[in-house]
């Protein structure tokens, strides 16, 4: 199978990819540790599932991870996000705390929605992410309110909305794309082509060959990058928050990308052959990204092994956070419906 | 196959009805549309014609109750084998066996559906049997210390509001305590009194006094027909009638059909008064075929509105004093009432027993001031020549229960007269009935 | 005695550009958005010139994209804007089910109460202008059956501004449906800044026969049925409910306590409606033990609203409605 996307220029004049130029060694290095985190969150939770620890179902982001990184890159704790169903690497890159994520993951009060939210809800509002959202396309329209706030207040703040595949066919995707350019906002819409909405192919689902060839429509930017190349997400997302900054409205960004597990839980995989999974694998964002690091002598390969080692630790000690929290207090599950609760 | 005899529905809100007697006994032959057997619901009584030609078999007993649409009988035809019973009545003391019987004969078991509908019927019915009371009546009366069952609903379908808890609060701190305790009541056995006059020919006049009259109430009527045979048949508890246990108006008409089978008439022309009147009735619905005629003078049973105070009253009254406020309330011109007729009249009610056998027999018919039987789905159904005779001054019922007689049937209103035609203007009625007999 | 501004009227619509007014000169974080709202001035003329005033970035006309619109509303609250966002019908609004139901009114919920949605959503509702099944209908009862929601249903003009002015400050979402026919509607209305309470009830009068329970236009209907029942000896308490969630339970309940009798009158379909709620509320509470008649549901007919104003009249309820029910009651009729 051939890529569809269209590889931009992802090499500096003197062909440095543009992450190294770009960034420190110290920023790369947490980048690859966000990776690790949200590769071993990701099995973390998929182990904890299996065995029975939690309830719920989940949408896992494993083989995305570049995606998520790649375009948090240059946002500050200003700068807003919204995030999808499968939303926990968009947490781990917008800076969220492991263990208070895994809390949430088990629904205990020490978690960041206090177990009212749990894998669908995960975020931290703290560090500018505005939420995860279980309805697709739910987060593109909140997106642009954000962005509003942020042109209106003269914050500076460039919102990143993440959103799937599988969104750009909602008519709010279309209606959000559509204000965003008619009052130049600052967002930048980053498709996260996972290549199916659940078992749906974007082939059998999406008219235009390229999910950012609906930008034409919108009259703004829009390009198609190799989502598991972090530098090359990282160079057409800057671009874009780049120029939100600068008041040049919106932009949209096509990372072309793959979830090695099922949509979720439930999922069996029988909408895909295993020879294509195995292909997506061979191109493991994290191992491209590790190369990426070695091959500049940004890191040895010791340095990465303790790299992810810390991620290992950290995932670890995590996961024992979350399995001695406390459970919610049945009597407080209507707390938070409202600011001030009212009297049933 | 035999023809199955079901219980039929006769009136709108009826889920059962019970057996009260069968024409003929199993074994014999019956052709279509003779009587067959008799059956009472809660509001009325009337005969239910054979289906079909046939041999009677597998008769439910009289007394039981039967769901409606469901079996009761089955006719055979001649030389058709009788084998077990088809299916078992669905009727009380049937249920425990049901299940079983009906997993063995599910095909043409075609009972079971109206079964379960009869019994959900059946506990809805129980559910109306109690009293009908606001919140707040229930909460005023619980306060108060009041049994809902003793008051009087003016509400909506007899809904006791909090007004009439409020009244009868009112009352109870004004009102003395019972001079003195009734009378128990002993019941008596035995046929009624059946008064015969003695000359007379063709067909005869059965003649049905009111509550708390008698047979010789009827004697100013009786000149005006003495060319036919004159039956005067006193009430059970009144008149010479023994004091039967009555604890229904099913249970009176059940005596006082009785009491008019014994006469073996091939015909006869009705007459009845108020309570009376509601007993004609109740006998046209079921013997029509044994009557010429029917006359009814300010009859009860035709709404729910009565005169309860005047019922308690005479009931209640144990000297002439009492009693003489009552009797005026009965007529139009209060001049009738001399007190040697009250004397009489209280006269006629020295027995205890006799007061205690109508204040029961007011209780179950009138409780609350309330007619509690209701005649006039059945009034509708007769097909009798009717006359109706009302006071318009009638203060006991309200004439305008005579407004629901359907259209083939006379109504004569009297200008000036209460509930006493009979007596208060004799002449004219007797004249009616003479122009019918 | 009333000094001359105390005596000082304004219609229904005029109440809302007001409260609008004063909460934008106040605060610059106040927004409006919706469709035809900037030069139209409004599709019923509500917003009106405020653009003038406060410029195209501030009154805001969006495309045409319900769904869109109330979407940034809610993204935009969440950031640190208070919007006041109208839909143009409020029948439209079930093209931004989504954003009201599954985002404004579980943000808070879903993220424990780390962020609120102070959003304003303003719906023009209801029949009477000949606008017939998808211009005219009632649906407030479908966002007061979701919690996190707060919704309003101003009856009056001083009503229509305080509650806005108590929406603004609220920092949860708060659904405020206008009858249209009301917009018209002239009323005393206090100068400058004031709230009305969410989640107050209001006795329009007092009364010791019956309870009669209303919301939005139907206060008017009832308070003229209140009128006439006066003149036939029946003293019937009048009650606009005004916030339909969460509602106001002890204002309703002890009116029935006192008076044994509730009919509640409301435009919106009558089955699984406010009437509903506040029948339950009665019947479920201590109130119960009071009530000395059944409760009378006066509501829309099962039907869409129909164009023939003759139809469209008569699937609403109505004053001699309102009386037939209120007479049955007093008279112990029913």
């Amino acid at each position: 199978m051939g890529r569809t996307f269209s590889v931009r220029d992802t090499v500096t004049p003197n062909n440095t990819p543009y992450a190294i130029a770009r960034y420190s060694a110290d920023e790369l290095k947490e980048a690859l540790k966000k990776m690790y985190l949200i590769r071993k969150f990701e099995e973390g939770a998929e182990d904890s599932y299996m065995r029975g620890l939690i309830h719920g179902t989940m949408h896992l982001s494993i083989g995305q991870e570049a995606s998520a990184v790649g375009s948090c890159m240059s946002l500050s704790d200003e700068d807003k996000i919204t995030s999808t169903h499968r939303g926990h690497g968009h947490c781990v890159a917008k800076g969220a705390d492991l263990s208070r994520m895994f809390a949430e993951f088990f629904g205990k009060e020490s978690g960041y929605c206090k177990g009212r939210g749990g894998s669908m809800h995960i975020a931290d509002p703290s560090k500018g992410n505005l939420g995860a959202n279980g309805i697709v396309g739910g987060g593109l329209p909140i997106a642009v309110g954000a962005a509003l706030s942020a042109k209106r207040l003269g914050t500076g703040a460039v919102t990143v909305c993440f959103f799937g595949d599988g969104a750009n066919n909602e008519g709010a995707f279309h209606e959000a794309l559509n204000m965003a350019k008619v009052w130049n906002l600052p967002v930048v819409f980053v498709c996260e082509n996972n290549k199916y909405g659940m078992s749906t192919s974007t082939e059998r689902s999406t008219a235009v060959k390229n999910i950012a060839d609906r930008a034409v429509a919108y009259a703004m930017p829009g390009v198609t990058v190799d989502g598991n190349d972090f530098s090359a997400v990282a160079e057409a997302v800057d671009a874009a928050v780049e120029r939100a900054r600068k008041g040049e409205g919106p932009s949209l960004v096509e990372n072309v990308t793959y979830r090695w597990r099922g949509h979720s839980k439930s999922d069996r995989n029988r909408y895909r052959t295993k020879e294509e999974i195995a292909e997506w694998q061979s191109r493991d964002p994290i191992a491209a990204m590790a190369k990426l690091l070695t091959d500049h002598k940004i890191a040895s390969e010791d340095e990465i092994a303790g790299i992810e080692a810390d991620a290992t630790r950290i995932i670890e000690e995590a996961i024992a956070f979350a399995t001695e929290g406390a459970n919610p207090k049945i009597e407080e599950v209507t707390r938070d419906v409202y600011t001030q609760e009212i009297a049933s | 196959m035999p023809t199955e005899v079901i219980m039929p529905k006769v009136d709108m809100d009826m889920a059962k009805g019970k057996i009260m007697s069968w024409h003929i006994a199993e074994g014999e032959r019956v052709s279509k549309g003779d009587p067959l057997f008799d059956i009472e619901t809660d509001k009325a009584a009337m005969e239910v014609e054979a289906p079909a030609d046939g041999i009677l078999y597998h008769t439910a007993p009289e007394g039981m109750e039967i769901p409606i649409g469901t079996p009761c009988a089955w006719l055979y035809a001649e030389g058709e084998d009788v084998g077990e019973q088809p299916a078992p009545f669905a009727g009380q003391g049937a249920h425990t066996v049901q299940p079983e019987q009906a997993a063995v004969t599910d095909e043409d078991d075609t009972t079971s559906p109206e079964h379960a509908l009869a019994s959900v019927d059946a506990v809805a019915g129980e559910a109306t049997d109690k009293v009908r009371a606001t919140p707040r009546a229930r909460s005023l009366a619980s306060g108060a210390g009041l049994n809902l069952a003793d008051l009087i609903g003016t509400g909506p379908r007899g809904r006791v509001q909090a007004q009439d808890v409020e009244n009868e609060i009112a009352l109870r701190d004004t009102r003395p305590a019972p001079p003195q305790t009734p009378v128990a009541f002993r019941a008596e056995t035995g046929a009624l009194a059946v008064t015969r006059s003695k000359g007379g020919t063709g067909t005869p006049i059965v003649m049905i006094h009111g509550f708390a009259s008698n047979a010789m109430s009827w004697g100013q009527i009786e000149a005006h027909v003495k060319h036919r045979p004159i039956i005067r048949i006193d009430l059970p508890g009144h008149g010479k009638s023994p004091k039967l246990r009555i604890d229904s108006f099913a249970d009176l008409v059940r005596e006082m059909r009785r009491a008019f089978d014994d006469l073996n008439l091939e015909t006869a022309h009705l007459v009845g008064h108020s309570l009376g009147g509601a007993i004609s009735i109740a006998l046209a619905d079921t013997r029509a075929k044994r009557l010429s005629s029917l006359t009814l003078l300010a009859p009860a049973g035709l709404g729910p509105d009565i005169n309860g105070n005047a019922v308690t009253g005479i009931c209640r009254a144990t000297r002439t004093e009492s009693l003489a406020p009552w009797l005026r309330a009965l007529v139009a011109n209060e001049d009738l009432v001399t007190d040697s007729y009250a004397r009489l009249a209280m006269e006629g009610r020295e027995d205890a027993n006799l007061r205690a056998a109508q204040t029961r027999l007011a209780d179950a018919l009138f409780p609350d001031g309330v007619q509690a039987f209701d005649l006039r789905a059945a009034l509708q159904r007769i097909d009798l020549p009717t006359r109706i005779l009302w006071g318009k001054q009638d203060a006991i019922i309200p004439w305008q229960h005579a407004l629901r007689a359907p259209g083939h049937m006379a109504l004569h209103l009297f200008d000036g007269i209460g509930h006493m035609a009979h007596i208060e203007c004799p002449d004219a009625v007797g004249k009616i009935i003479k122009s019918v007999v | 005695m009333h000094t001359k501004t105390d005596l000082r009227e304004l219609s229904y619509a005029e109440a809302i550009r007001e409260a609008m007014d004063i909460a934008m000169a106040q605060d610059e974080r106040v927004i409006l958005m919706g469709e035809d709202i900037g030069v139209y001035g409004g599709a019923f003329g509500v917003t009106g010139d405020l653009i003038e005033k406060y410029g195209m970035d501030r009154v805001m006309d969006t495309p045409i994209s319900e769904l869109g619109g109330a979407g940034v509303a809610v993204g935009a609250a969440m950031t640190g804007l208070r919007p006041i966002f109208e839909f143009q019908f409020s029948d439209f609004a079930t093209l931004g089910m989504e954003q009201i139901v599954n985002q404004a009114a579980k943000i808070r919920y879903m993220l424990g109460g780390a962020v609120s949605v102070p959003v304003v959503m303003r719906f023009p509702s209801g029949s009477g202008t000949g606008a017939a099944a998808q211009h005219s209908q009632s649906l407030e009862a479908w966002t007061a059956h979701v919690p996190g929601l707060k919704v309003v249903q101003p009856a009056t003009p001083a009503d229509a501004k305080g509650l806005l002015l108590a929406a603004l400050e609220d920092p949860d979402p708060v659904m405020i449906y206008e009858h249209k026919i009301l917009y018209k509607m002239k009323g005393h209305v206090p100068e400058g800044h004031y709230t009305t309470p969410i989640g107050k009830a209001a006795v329009m009068r007092e009364g010791k026969d019956l309870t009669i329970v209303a919301t939005a236009i139907m206060v008017h209907k009832a308070l003229d049925a209140a009128e006439t029942l006066a003149t036939e000896g029946i003293d019937a308490e009048v009650i606009d409910l005004r916030t339909i969630r969460p509602m106001d339970r002890d204002t309703v309940l002890a009116s029935v306590r006192k008076t044994g009798r509730l009919v509640c009158v409301y435009e919106a379909v009558k089955t699984l409606g406010v009437g509903a709620e506040v029948s339950a509320m009665v019947a479920e509470s201590d109130a119960f033990d009071y009530l000395d008649a059944p409760i009378i549901r006066l509501g829309g007919a099962e039907c869409p609203i129909p164009y023939n104003p003759e139809l469209e009249k008569a699937v609403v309820p109505q004053v001699p409605d309102i009386l037939e029910a209120a007479r049955n009651l007093a008279k112990g009729r029913i």
